[in-house]
């Protein structure tokens, strides 16, 4: 350990400490989990209920049912009574089978004001699990930056007044695995940290680092809770970084009924990613960074504020670019035998700003969301910049989706004149100006200028440009790419009404990772009608929701399938891998469970985080509008720039538009679309068993029997 | 560097390799335990096939914890200590020669040990002498200096 | 779908997306026309599945009905 590393750790004052015995896990739970408060430095052990595993599974589920009863109905973000909860789920940890070891993530956001969930890769949520805990718990906050340190090997949990170390996670990550790990490379790996950055302490959309360790170029790398803020309540609660240790992993640390069955279907699965992704999606070749490409040519790529979506100058990021830059010739996973291995870097890239200008640095990425969002949406297709934005998000731990939104809404606003440079600070905020852009992300990460007012995510900015320079609130609802306060990720849904809906009734705000229809609907045609839609919308929900009560990846599931997929009933939804699942799970908890169960498992769930929203008061039909740039051409000129498209459907609808301007079409095709989404809102309700103000009813929370009492009052209350 | 060489036309299906590797590595008479192991003909005519590591070190680039690693000799060798069971090496093996069995937690492989030729009443087993695999992608990383 | 008489042929693609027909026309053709560059997809010309090596020379009729499936998921 390095001299100056001695002194940050000398300067640590113990402020509690808590010693207990490791329990064993057993089929996937430890049957407990970790309280922490660091208003008053408690640290205790809470029991889990067979309850809370029924109902709740683990992951996602177990972080929603310890928020519900750790806050109020009034607590706000940034309360000392909001919590930040890890939870692995009874799966995550498992070796021997792809995409395993992801950490559930729920707090209260700054951006929605509602309840949030992240999936994130990095060792720290098996690694806490196998420490002995289901979950961590951690509520108040603490007066001086802490880190909490939790040593699964000697059963000592503490927690650390710790003023010296730097914030931002490249260094801190680094300092980290070799203060707690020591010199030794395989000592290290088995330390994970979790950490946020500067610019989480300044903007709304701070990301949240979860580490692993790469034996090979010895060095941490990090994958991102991205979305909705969460570290940025890190930060508030003055938690500098979360450090887990845990040396003996094994095959069977997460305690398995019958290993063998998971070897079984765990080595099958290997040789199918072995035989197969070269020809699919070359995942292990260059991970989601292929979809930007393949975007451009759909006309789904993001392009200026979600105006359009593809770009001459698409091809300037799509994957030839980065299989050029990938540097590591070994494919990585961000949890042990992900044989996906999506998870890619650029090494030895030289910064060329900011405050570490100069330092070679690995860049983990750059995923597909932050070539498309950082890049295309701002109109900037170069590869260099996004390189060095990528870098600084994530060390200043800047979610790169809500920061790619948001800048580009800024830069529409800019080019459109409702902001100016007296605004900006000077900046010269046009589309395609990446020095513009990078000086905002080292804004956020300084806390100042302009970049902070970026920061607070488009839902503030468009109080604030109304308030501060006279902007029409209406067209700012037009363009302003957030639904519940978060901002979209990076897909153009405008074609695909299903897809539309996906991001407008996902339970945290306009994220994928509940629906992602966009091919199924708008180019496969697969869902035509209403109903065929509804179903979608029910299904795909449903299913992805288990990935995080489980903490898997949806990766695995998905993004490589069987060759004999195609010959099956329903290819979409992947039958082999579902009934993986079904074997994975009954393997690791020795309940023998159908595909049935998984769903109803989901099902309650995301009823519940439905109820969760409302009673936080939102969660009713109202919130689960979209803007119109989300739904179709706002202005003239996107009309214009895809004429034939939207002709060819006002025709199709009876219009005459040879007789008609364009405005005139502009406003017709969006009575119809809205109308149309509309309609699809009664129709997925009523699948859903709502109201048609979108509220659970009672009925269906009695099938899904998650009639508690308080949880029934809140929708009564609603109507349901 | 060494291997264990086959020559299947000559194989009876006999599995006396089978047992005395599993003997050798695990004490037991049970051939499911082998790091060798003998298949029927596909067809009528056709030799047996004999699944057995031939070295060439695909696996060493697939571990996530660098439990694999070339021995001087040249020979593949899985330190269990470091290996985590996650079984990648076996699905990416492209001669399906890295094997396992849920009474342990890591994987197997030949270790060119010999012990089988030794018994095999028909000669068709042998060490061999061949040419040095190239260095490993991993190995090209870890002669570098730690980032 | 009947040819009409006097018209030039037709296909039509998953349901919505109607491509003038041409001599010797091949699935690899057909995705060319619709820009389709991904590579998990699931082709079928008139019900028929057609595998991923015939894409080159499978024949598409006229008035034949193609679907292109993209198994694609999203990030
Ligand atoms: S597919 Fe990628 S994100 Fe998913 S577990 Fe594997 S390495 Fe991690
Ligand atoms: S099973 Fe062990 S040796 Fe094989 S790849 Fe996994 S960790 Fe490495
Ligand atoms: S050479 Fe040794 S390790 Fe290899 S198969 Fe024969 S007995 Fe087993």
């Amino acid at each position: 350990m390095s001299h100056h590393i001695e002194e940050m750790k000398a300067a640590h004052r113990l402020l509690a400490e808590f010693t207990y015995e490791r329990y064993p896990v057993q089929r996937g739970y430890t049957n407990r989990t970790l309280y922490i408060n660091l208003s008053d430095s408690t640290i205790a052990s809470k029991p889990v209920s067979e309850e809370m595993k029924e109902k709740f599974t683990g992951g996602k589920g177990f972080g929603l049912w310890l928020l519900w009863h750790g806050i109020r109905d009034t607590t706000k973000w940034n309360d000392p009574e909001n919590e930040i909860i890890i939870s692995a789920g009874p799966i995550g940890g498992i070796t021997t089978y792809p995409g395993t070891g992801k950490s559930l993530v729920v707090s209260l956001s700054p951006l929605t004001d509602s309840v949030m969930d992240c999936n994130v890769g990095g060792y720290f949520g098996p690694y806490l699990k196998f420490a002995g805990w289901d979950a961590l718990e951690i509520q108040g906050k603490a007066e001086k930056d802490v880190i909490i340190f939790i040593d699964g090997d000697t059963g000592r949990i503490t927690i650390e007044e710790a003023p010296l170390e730097p914030v931002d996670t490249h260094l801190l990550t680094d300092i980290l695995v070799q203060m707690y790990g020591g010199d030794d490379h395989h000592a290290r790996r088995a330390i994970s940290t979790v950490t946020a950055g500067s610019g989480a302490e300044h903007t709304r959309f701070g990301c949240l680092n979860f580490s692993w360790y790469d034996l090979r170029r010895r060095a941490a790398r990090v994958k991102q809770a991205g979305r909705g803020g969460i570290g940025t309540v890190f930060r508030d609660k003055r938690i500098k970084a979360l450090v887990v240790k845990f040396s003996d992993l094994k095959a069977d640390s997460n305690g398995p009924a019958d290993l063998a069955r998971l070897q079984r279907v765990g080595t099958k699965m290997h040789k199918e990613i072995h035989d197969y992704d070269d020809q699919q999606c070359g995942m292990r070749r260059h991970g989601t960074a292929y979809l930007v490409g393949i975007m451009n040519d759909y006309d789904l790529l993001p392009v200026h504020n979600f105006r359009y979506g593809s770009h001459p100058d698409g091809h300037k990021i799509d994957v030839r670019v980065w299989d050029a830059r990938f540097t590591q010739g070994v494919p990585d996973g961000c949890w042990y035998g992900c044989t996906l291995s999506c998870s890619h870097a650029v090494d030895g890239f030289t910064l060329r700003t900011g405050p570490y200008k100069g330092q070679k640095v690995i860049v983990d990425g750059p995923e597909y969301e932050n070539a498309a969002g950082l890049g295309a949406n701002c109109g900037i297709f170069d590869p260099d910049y996004i390189l060095e934005a990528n870098f600084y998000c994530d060390t200043y731990a800047l979610d790169t989706i809500s920061i790619g939104t948001s800048i580009a809404f800024a830069m529409e606003c800019y080019e459109m004149g409702i902001i100016d440079k007296r605004a900006t600070g000077g900046l010269d905020l046009r589309f395609g100006n990446a020095e513009a852009a990078i000086e905002v992300i080292h804004q956020m990460g300084r806390g100042e200028g302009f970049g902070t007012i970026i920061g607070q995510g488009v839902r503030r900015m468009k109080k604030i440009f109304v308030e501060q320079y006279g902007a029409d609130p209406k067209i700012l609802q037009d363009i302003g790419m957030e639904a519940k306060g978060l901002e979209f990720s990076q897909y153009m849904p405008k074609e695909s009404l299903a897809q539309q809906a996906g991001y407008g009734m996902a339970s945290k705000g306009p994220q994928h990772d509940e629906a992602w229809l966009i091919f199924m609907d708008m180019v496969n045609n697969q869902i035509p009608t209403m109903e065929d839609k509804a179903e979608a919308l029910h299904y795909f929900p449903i299913w992805r929701t288990w990935f995080g009560l489980c903490g898997l990846c949806k990766l695995p599931w998905n993004d490589i399938v069987p060759p004999d997929n195609a010959l099956t009933d329903e290819p979409t939804k992947i039958p082999e891998h579902v009934r993986n699942y079904v074997e994975i799970f009954s393997a690791v908890t020795g309940r023998q469970v159908t595909s049935e169960d998984l769903l109803l498992m989901s099902e309650r769930v995301y009823n519940f985080q439905r109820v969760f929203n409302l009673r936080m008061g939102f969660g009713t039909r109202e919130h689960d509008k979209i803007p119109y740039r989300a739904q179709g051409p706002v202005t003239v000129e996107e009309y214009e720039s895809r004429a034939e498209r939207y002709d060819k459907q006002l025709k199709a609808l009876g219009y005459d538009v040879e007789k008609m301007s364009t405005p005139e079409k502009v406003a017709a095709l969006r009575a119809y679309r809205e109308k149309q989404y509309e309609e699809l809102m009664d129709a997925v309700y009523a699948r859903r068993g709502w109201t048609r103000n979108g509220v659970p009813k009672v009925e269906t929370l009695q099938r899904l029997g998650i009639d508690y009492p308080d949880v029934v009052e809140i929708v009564r209350r609603a109507g349901g | 560097m060494k291997i264990l060489a086959t020559r299947p036309e000559r194989c009876t299906g006999c599995g006396a390799c089978e047992i005395e590797c599993a003997r050798t590595w695990f004490k037991v008479d049970d051939k499911e335990k082998s790091r060798i192991r003998i298949f029927p003909p596909a067809k009528e005519g056709q030799p047996f096939r004999i699944v057995v590591c031939n070295q060439n070190g695909a696996c060493i680039d697939v571990c996530p914890t660098v439990a694999l690693k070339r021995a001087k000799n040249g020979v593949v060798q899985l330190n269990k200590s470091l290996c985590v069971g996650c079984l990648s090496c076996v699905g990416f093996c492209p001669n399906q020669a890295m094997f396992y069995h849920p009474d342990y937690t890591e994987p197997f492989k030949c270790v060119a040990c010999g012990k089988c030729v030794e018994v095999c009443p028909e000669d068709a087993l042998y060490i061999a002498e061949v040419a040095e695999a190239p260095a490993s992608v991993t190995d090209t990383w870890l002669q570098k200096e730690a980032i | 779908m009947t040819v009409v008489a006097g018209q030039s042929p037709t296909i039509v693609v998953n349901g919505t997306r109607e491509l003038p027909w041409t001599q010797g026309m091949t699935v690899r053709d057909v995705l060319r026309l619709c820009n389709f560059t991904y590579s998990l997809i699931i082709v079928t010309v008139n019900g028929r599945i057609v595998p991923k090596e015939e894409f080159d020379t499978f024949p598409v009729p006229p008035e034949a009905e193609v679907r292109v499936i993209h198994l694609i998921a999203g990030g």
